[in-house]
């Protein structure tokens, strides 16, 4: 009984594949469709936790905490006097002074990310040597000598030189030695970056000396970053006090709203789908209605029509499902994710050019699963009960 | 008696507006081994009486026994069931998927019963064998001729050996030759000790000497010249 079962179903399996082949345009043009849309939400799904994670990877070389001067709610140049005042704060491993700021070149209409530091004072594992491709960072002794990011070497044509200048505010001249380059796994955040020692910063953007952008504090415990920024808030009234997790939180959420609002897009042209699949599933035509009513008059029941439908849809949406994942990470993977790039990367002039390596996890794919296949065969199958119920007289004549 | 139909009516839409009066208190019996023609014009109620005998609807009111089984109330999967196993149809026009081939369009019956595809192949060869159509297997039911199509839909009816054998106008769209081979090819399973019931209006195939009754059927009653 179980097995004249099971060569029923085999049976119908077969029958299901040979009508699909036997419809092949209209099953072809279903399967292009379903397989785009899943293609499109598992790619925004696959360069959201790709982002995700690269941005939790770079984010271990930012400071425990980053303190920033306030006034009237806009930042401002942060005395170097400060770490004095923080000296008495126990779990303080190291405070470092930072010039952090932007370059806007009107030339080429980019914008680049300028960090000012003494490398040797930060700690070993957030001194970003371990980012770098070739070179070395520059020392606090050496004038004029820089580390830049990928783009900026390219922006700049850096290619058959290795030197260039900016405009300090009085419009004189500042010229710069390339010492090192960053890698390009390193891009989410060394893209557009110019690491120069702190002098050299405080000269460029013409700051006075004592004073800097902010004060890099980095602690011995990990786990009392909140109590040590709590104390540090309380002896600093005027000090905006950043953790990392609080910079990650806005990093997460950041890209949360983005890949919301993509997928808010895309589950509408998904619902589009399901609306058409619908549609078509429970229209029939005189043919479809003529081979239902043989198909019962020579011993079909209803439920073996509904179980054709049904394998039907089960081998259209599994073959989206593996051609729309597949193309999505060929998409993620190859194509660095360029039909989102602009809407999950932001609005920054240089654009990294990333290479992403996409993490779909079982939950990732249960998810898509969920919004795409479940709704098809719903969509397909219940419509499909109303066609299965042809009555088998419909195919005898008058 | 192999079919034994006792006062069935059949009203479709009942108790609607549209409610269609389609056979009236029919009482018919077929033996086992005997071939009958219901004849009557176009709307008289053949085909209905023919669907009520083939298990695909039960009767309104009245008793109908097929093969030592009444269906009237019974529910629509054991009609199914029973129909599988004891009724062998062949329809207006053939009824054949024309996208299928030939020996695809044979086996459908043996789908839902869950044979093998080595048996089913086996089973519709040993019939295109039969009929001389073997050559015709791989072809696409829609590029044959008419002749080889009628074959097909015989060797449909057959494939799962059913006793009994209804068909339904099948020479309203064939030449003369082919309705005389039609009948010869009945004559034949006669023989073999099917029942046959042909639903026609064709003077070929009531005025055939294989054809033990002709029954005329007229606004829905048998009628008694």
């Amino acid at each position: 009984m179980a097995q004249t079962n099971l060569e029923k179903q085999l049976n119908i399996l077969d029958y299901a594949l040979s009508s699909l082949w036997r419809r092949r345009m209209k099953s072809l043009s279903v399967l292009l469709v379903f397989a785009s849309v899943i293609f499109l939400l598992a790619s925004f799904q696959m360069v959201t936790q790709a982002l995700s994670d690269k941005a939790k990877q770079v984010l271990a070389y930012t400071p425990e905490i980053t303190l920033q001067k306030m006034s009237a709610g806009r930042q401002e140049a942060i005395p170097l006097a400060y770490k004095d005042k923080l000296a008495g704060i126990f779990g303080i491993r190291r405070v470092v002074p930072r010039i952090w700021g932007y370059y806007f070149d009107e030339v080429l209409l980019a914008n680049y990310t300028v960090m000012g530091m003494n490398v040797d004072e930060m700690p070993e594992s957030a001194r970003l040597d371990t980012a770098l491709a070739s070179g070395r960072m520059p020392t606090p002794d050496e004038q004029g000598r820089v580390v830049i990011g990928h783009s900026v070497k390219k922006a700049l044509d850096l290619e058959g030189r290795n030197t260039f200048s900016f405009f300090r505010p009085n419009l004189s001249l500042k010229a710069f030695t390339v010492s090192g380059e960053f890698s390009q796994g390193t891009d989410i955040l060394t893209n557009d970056l110019i690491i120069m020692n702190l002098a050299d910063a405080r000269d460029l953007y013409a700051i006075p000396a004592g004073m800097v952008t902010d004060l890099c504090v980095y602690v011995a415990n990990p786990k009392e970053i909140d109590t040590i920024a709590r104390k540090i808030s309380e002896a600093l009234p005027g000090v905006r006090v950043l953790t990392r997790p609080q910079i990650q939180k806005t990093y997460q959420v950041v890209f949360g709203w983005r890949s919301g609002f993509g997928s808010i897009c895309l589950l509408t042209a998904l619902a589009a789908f399901v609306i058409l699949a619908w549609d078509k599933a429970s229209g029939l035509s005189p043919e479809e209605r003529r081979e239902i009513a043989i198909l019962k008059v020579l011993g079909w029941e209803t439920s073996d029509i509904l179980a054709v439908r049904f394998w039907e849809s089960v081998i259209v949406s599994g073959l989206a499902c593996v051609v729309g994942m597949t193309a999505a990470y060929i998409h993620v993977v190859y194509f660095a994710a360029s039909l989102f790039r602009p809407v999950l990367m932001g609005w920054s002039v240089l654009r990294p050019d990333l290479h992403l390596l996409p993490r779909m996890a079982a939950g990732d794919i249960l998810l898509i699963l969920a919004f795409t296949v479940i709704p098809y065969l719903a969509a397909t199958v219940i419509p499909a009960w109303r066609s299965a119920t042809v009555p088998a007289d419909s195919a005898l004549g008058g | 008696m192999l079919i034994e139909l006792s006062g069935v009516s059949k009203i479709y839409n009942q108790g609607r507006a549209n409610e269609v009066r389609a056979l009236t208190d029919i009482d018919l019996g077929v033996e086992q081994g005997s071939m009958v023609c219901l004849k009557g014009p176009s709307g008289s109620g053949k085909s209905t009486l023919l669907a009520i005998i083939g298990c695909i609807f039960p009767p309104t009111s009245g008793k109908a026994a097929i093969a030592d089984r009444q269906l009237a109330r019974l529910p629509d999967r054991f009609l199914t069931l029973h129909r599988r196993e004891t009724i062998g149809f062949i329809f207006q026009r053939f009824n054949v998927l024309p996208e299928l081939t030939v020996l695809d369009n044979i086996t459908l019956p043996l789908l839902p019963l869950g044979v093998p595809p080595k048996e089913r192949k086996l089973r519709a060869q040993e019939l295109l064998k039969r009929f001389g159509i073997s050559h015709r297997a791989q072809f696409p039911a829609g590029q044959i001729s008419g002749g080889e199509l009628q074959r097909v839909a015989i060797a449909r009816a057959l494939i799962n050996n059913q006793p009994i054998i209804l068909a339904d106008e099948p020479t309203a769209h064939l030449d003369t030759t082919l309705s005389r081979e039609f009948m010869e090819i009945m004559q034949q399973l006669k023989a073999a000790g099917k029942t046959i019931i042909i639903a026609s209006h064709d003077p070929l195939v009531f005025e055939h000497p294989a054809i033990d009754r002709t029954v005329t059927v007229k606004d829905g009653r048998i009628h008694v010249p």
